[in-house]
């Protein structure tokens, strides 16, 4: 494809100033192909790392559930909803930023899970519900790290798409614009050198005819 | 016809500009692991004035890989050098802390060379995977510095 060529006067501090510009534009574009390149081995990892935590949730859930209807048959509704409803306790997230070259994603961590501790009555409750509980713990902390894989994947996504938006910007456009120029030029004073050598030549011959 | 001079330092200030978002993020100063063990909210105070939060069971794991003696010595986050157009990256090691918990993660002699450790793509991949939140990556400002070997007096 033809690049559209830059408007400047045909001399040669503008041939040096194109060439700085050059040099200029694609230090950018390592710097950005790098980023690109960082961002695409973390949204991979991601990616990887979300569809095993998403696997992992449903397997712990369904395990979770299958203790939990274990523990609703040995010690019937009322009394596993008795115990459950004591032993109701408030969740703390711990919520922050992280920057992988220039993106922010978030980062969440479950504290204190030693509130998470059985809070109902041991002795009047069975080792299934016990069981039901660890279970759903765990439960707790796999949706927590899916929602940051997640979230994470989708901004990585997006910065992916913005990078890749500049290094193909500075790829197929400018770069090649100022290549083009620059060649441009040098053509153009080539030809200048070529008429001036004629010009001479043909001088010569005119002096020599008198 | 188009003024060159704003088309330059557009491009200058791009650059620039491109090097600011990719190191905002770079701690102010790194804290001792001995310290993050003992903050309720272990964090460090980034340049651009946000906070990086550390995941307890991250500064866990590296307690359990050095001896207690050595949290003291052990800086965090560690840095991870990118020299753009290279496919190795570095990693910054002031001691022999640093070197032993890389080695441990990546399960692997390394070498240090003036303080940095030399990875590759794949290996990164699994220190990152391993420690998200206690590394960081840091964009070598070698590329504002580089010389204009490139421009040449046209003849």
């Amino acid at each position: 494809m033809r690049q559209q060529l830059i408007k400047v006067r045909p001399t040669k501090i503008e041939l040096i100033k194109l060439r700085r510009r050059l040099a200029l534009a694609k230090r950018i574009q390592k710097i950005v192909k790098d980023r690109l390149s960082i961002l695409t081995v973390e949204f991979m990892q991601v990616a990887r790392e979300a569809v095993e935590a998403k696997r992992k949730l449903l397997a712990d859930f369904s395990e979770a559930y299958k203790s939990l209807s274990i523990a609703a048959g040995y010690h019937g509704y009322i009394v596993l909803e008795k115990e459950l409803v004591a032993s109701e306790t408030t969740l703390e997230i711990a919520a922050g930023l992280r920057s992988i070259v220039g993106a922010r994603i978030p980062s969440f961590e479950l504290r204190e899970p030693e509130l998470l501790t059985l809070k109902y009555n041991l002795s009047d409750t069975s080792s299934w519900l016990d069981q039901a509980a660890q279970l759903f713990r765990e439960c707790l902390e796999a949706c927590i790290e899916l929602a940051e894989l997640e979230r994470s994947l989708e901004l990585l996504g997006e910065e992916i798409k913005r990078t890749k938006r500049i290094v193909n910007a500075l790829e197929y456009l400018t770069i090649p614009s100022l290549q083009d120029t620059i060649k441009y030029l040098n053509m153009k004073f080539e030809e200048r050198d070529r008429e001036e050598k004629s010009r001479l030549k043909r001088v010569k011959v005119l002096l020599e005819q008198r | 016809m188009t003024n060159p001079i704003p088309y330059e330092r557009m491009l200058q200030e791009c650059l620039v500009g491109e090097l600011r978002v990719l190191n905002a993020h770079l701690p102010r100063q790194q804290k001792p692991l001995s310290d993050l063990l003992h903050e309720e909210y272990p964090h460090v105070a980034c340049n651009d004035g946000s906070a990086h939060l550390f995941k307890k069971k991250e500064l866990a794991y590296l307690a359990s890989l050095i001896h207690t003696d050595e949290h003291e010595a052990l800086l965090l986050p560690m840095l991870i050098e990118i020299n753009p157009g290279q496919d190795e990256m570095t990693i910054i090691c002031r001691g022999k802390v640093e070197e032993k918990v890389i080695s441990r993660i990546l399960d692997m002699p390394i070498t240090p060379r003036q303080h940095r450790v030399i990875i590759y793509k794949r290996q990164l991949a699994l220190l990152r995977k391993t420690l998200k939140t206690t590394t960081q990556y840091l964009f070598s400002p070698k590329i504002l510095v580089q010389d204009t070997k490139e421009v040449h007096l046209p003849k």
